[in-house]
């Protein structure tokens, strides 16, 4: 055996992906950089924004509204010139990111923000059975898992906690908590108010042509006089039309709501110098060149976006923020800032605003401008030393499954069972406060989930000619003829395109039956194409597997090679031996779907033989000779496919 | 590749199709020969010898990738007469909610029962629109000509 390498060799000869080039995107391209990595990719979708750069050290002022993959690359080639880094300003969604991408590296590691991708990622590194090195920071906590197929559990074997979301009636009628309030001003009155659709309905749901109106500027109503009208209608009107409704208060553990007093009371300057504060307009509210660019915090002078405001200065910032929308909206000529943006300072205010008044009408504790931007933007707070430390850490985790892989260990994570030694990864969680004098907290990784809905069915791959290769086709000779299926059911990422049952409706058995004629590629929803994966299942056989799709143009099969048009292969589909499989083809019920003979399927069953046999696609396939069950072209064995 | 949420829809469908309740409808929406799963349409059976017998009632149910953590929206027609339905159609109901009665295991034909129930069980406590709640409270007369009125704008397909 060769001598094992050192950490440096390693990283030299390793090629790796990072996915996002954001707060732990930095840290983690520098660490690498430094600990002798030289081949690195990295896509990040995101510009580079003036809120990064207390933390995102590769950037400068000078590269605000810049790539962040591309400037982060630039940056770290000044200090290592000889570092083959490859920037990807783009979506790691895009179709050019496939898993034949995602296969020619070693490793994968994220920085990323949401949810979404993260599964996505996830999903093609099993796909391509490529390691992945997950992280996440949420100020002072940080955590770093490391995800191998096979071996531990995927990023989604263990659900997810679903962010919240808030009953209409609780934001709408009963809120109690203040973010209640905050998305009340957010998602429900700030839309209706300034969307550039008059008609939309939101779920603000007004009941009438008076209630309709009371959200709609009147011809030549100066926008404070609006601002004014709108908040009397949803602090006093409606909160007493409310109370009106009295069965729905007679449960005295539902507090009671209070209107707040008019306006005008509130607020003994009155509205136009409200809205202008110390802005020095000419306050001529009717004016509609008025441009009110500044905040209504600053004209109001409200300093400090930490301190709770009064009910007067909330109702000041509430109606001057409101003007200000207003006259920005009109002199934009657009007619609307549909959603509202965390970073519209005006937008902010607004809400803010809102969700002090509503929090009066309610009794609830009132947040500062600060908190109510933070709740509404839902925005994390970042410590650069926490991305830092998860950097540092995504890196150990990764040289960890290189030595594996080098070594052959978790050969590309395949579903081979690895006996063995004690698994070397480890989750890694930051923590805020030390317990056992410990600020971090390694923790043995999770084993796979079998019943996994991502990584716990079986892979197979097809591939075919998705111009020629019909539905039904593959029903009839692939699903039911070689894998066994007995009433299998086709799924689409977006759309069923075929299942047997007693209970369809005419139409549906109509439109299977018209899928079964179709090409793979003209099926509905955008067809089946390269890279599609489907989930074929089988309620009777309580049996379900990924099949993924390989488009291999018709004029590339060799008819000797290949007769069928088709091959299917996959690492979960393993090949037993000629002799065994022969008498039985039929009587293999008790292991689920089992392919009758099959001879001219090509079954691979490790990672190495699936790269030649890509490598070869097209030409000739190639089986090793020392392949202990067989040899010449994959003949003759039954193939079973395991389920659990 | 499909997640949590439709794995979940396709069982519900083939569950439905097994144990569907006497008038009822529930189908995934199919536009150009897709179905979209998070989307169904279905109708609803007012209940015999109740005012809203006669009345089959359309009812979208909106899924998101989230379900079943959460559950669907629940809409029937915009402007619906019922005092625990909003006029753009939403129902409030504390299955549906989150923070009440919503639990990952409860069934479409669940939601569909419960919300058969609630058409001729209205909840005062809850009211979601004026018009039917107020003559719900005060004028059950003319509420439940209301009623009868609009069991004849849905008849049976």
């Amino acid at each position: 055996m060769a001598p094992e390498m050192s950490d440096v060799e390693l990283a030299k000869s390793s090629k790796v992906l990072m996915v996002g080039a954001g707060g732990i995107g930095c840290e983690l391209l520098k660490t690498l950089v430094l600990s002798g990595f030289e081949d690195i990719e990295m896509i990040d979708l995101d510009t580079i924004d003036v809120s990064n750069l207390n933390r995102q050290f590769l950037f400068r002022k000078r590269h605000v509204g810049m790539s962040k993959a591309k400037v982060a690359r630039e940056t770290v080639l000044k200090f290592r010139p000889d570092a083959r880094i490859v920037a990807h300003h783009g979506n790691v969604k895009d179709s050019s990111f496939d898993v034949d991408f995602v296969r020619t590296f070693d490793v994968v590691l994220n920085g990323l923000d949401n949810l979404e991708a993260r599964k996505h990622v996830n999903r093609l590194c099993l796909a391509a059975e490529v390691p992945l090195i997950e992280s996440g920071t949420t100020g002072y906590l940080g955590q770093v898992t490391a995800h191998v197929r096979g071996r531990t559990a995927c990023f989604e074997c263990n659900p997810k906690p679903v962010p919240k979301s808030h009953p209409i009636c609780t934001l709408r009628d009963t809120p109690d908590k203040p973010i209640h309030c905050v998305v009340y001003a957010a998602d429900l009155l700030f839309p209706r108010l300034f969307s550039a659709d008059p008609n939309a309905k939101s779920d603000l749901d007004e009941e009438d042509a008076v209630e309709l109106s009371a959200f709609t500027r009147s011809p030549g109503e100066s926008p404070e006089s609006f601002a004014v009208r709108v908040y009397d209608y949803v602090f006093r009107t409606k909160i007493e039309r409310l109370l009106a409704k009295e069965e729905m208060w007679a449960d005295e553990k539902r507090k009671k709501p209070t209107p707040l007093p008019a306006f005008t009371e509130l607020v003994p300057e009155g509205p136009t110098a409200a809205a202008h504060g110390t802005d020095g307009l000419n306050g001529d509210g009717n004016n509609s060149n008025n441009t009110m660019t500044s905040t209504a915090c600053k004209a109001l002078g409200l300093r400090d976006a930490h301190a709770a405001w009064t009910d007067a200065d909330a109702a000041r910032v509430f109606v001057s923020s409101f003007a200000r929308i207003v006259a920005r909206d009109e002199s934009d000529g657009n007619h609307g800032t549909d959603k509202f943006d965390k970073d519209d300072a005006l937008a902010v205010e607004f809400v803010a605003a809102t969700a002090a008044l509503r929090s009066a009408n309610y009794g609830i504790e009132r947040k500062s401008l600060f908190d109510a931007k933070g709740m509404a933007g839902n925005i994390v707070h970042a410590v650069a030393t926490t991305n830092a430390i998860v950097g540092g850490l995504i890196v150990i985790e990764a040289l960890k499954v290189l030595r594996q892989r080098k070594a052959g260990g978790d050969a590309g994570g395949v579903a081979t069972p690895v006996p063995c030694a004690p698994c070397p990864y480890r989750y890694t969680f930051v923590k805020q406060h030390k317990s056992n004098s410990r600020l971090l907290e390694p923790m043995e990784p999770d084993p796979p989930n079998k019943s996994c809905v991502v990584c716990g069915a079986a892979r197979v791959e097809l591939v075919c000619d998705v111009e020629s290769m019909t539905l039904g086709r593959l029903i009839d000779e692939v699903l039911k003829k070689k894998l066994g299926m007995n009433a299998p059911e086709v799924n689409a990422p977006e759309t069923i395109l075929y299942e047997q049952d007693d209970g369809l409706d005419d139409d549906e058995i109509e439109q299977y039956a018209k899928n079964c004629k179709s090409t793979l590629a003209n099926l509905p929803a955008g067809g089946v194409r390269h890279n599609t994966a489907l989930r074929v299942s089988d309620f009777t056989q309580k049996f379900e597997f990924d099949l993924i799709v390989t488009h291999r143009p018709g004029d590339e099969w060799d008819d000797e090679e290949d007769p069928d048009g088709y091959v299917l292969r996959g690492d979960s589909v393993s090949a037993e031996s000629n002799e065994n499989n022969a008498a039985n083809g039929e009587n293999n019920e008790e292991n689920g779907a089992v392919a009758e003979d099959v001879d001219d399927c090509l079954i691979v069953d490790d990672e190495d033989e699936i790269k030649a046999a890509t490598a070869t696609a097209g030409t000739k396939r190639k089986r090793d000779d020392d392949d202990d069950d067989n040899d010449g072209g994959g003949r003759g064995d039954a193939k079973e496919i395991r389920i659990e | 590749m499909s997640g949590i949420a439709r794995g979940r829809l396709a069982e519900e469908r083939k569950v439905w199709r097994k144990d569907r309740p006497h008038g009822f409808v529930a189908r995934p929406e199919t536009v150009d020969g897709a179905v979209n799963l998070l989307r169904w349409e279905c109708s609803i059976p007012g209940r015999k010898d109740t005012l809203w017998a006669g009345g089959f009632y359309p009812l979208t149910m909106e899924f998101s990738e989230d379900y079943p953590s959460k559950p669907p929206k629940c809409k029937f027609p915009q402007g619906f007469f019922h005092p625990n339905i909003y006029p753009s159609g939403t129902v409030c109901l504390s299955i549906l909610n989150e923070d009440e009665g919503w639990r990952p295991s409860i069934t479409v034909k669940q939601i569909l029962m419960g919300i058969q129930d609630l058409l001729d069980s209205p909840n005062p406590a809850s009211p979601a629109q004026s018009e039917a709640y107020m003559l719900f409270t005060n004028d059950r007369a003319d509420y439940d000509r209301k009623v009868k009125e609009q069991s004849l704008r849905y008849p049976a397909l």
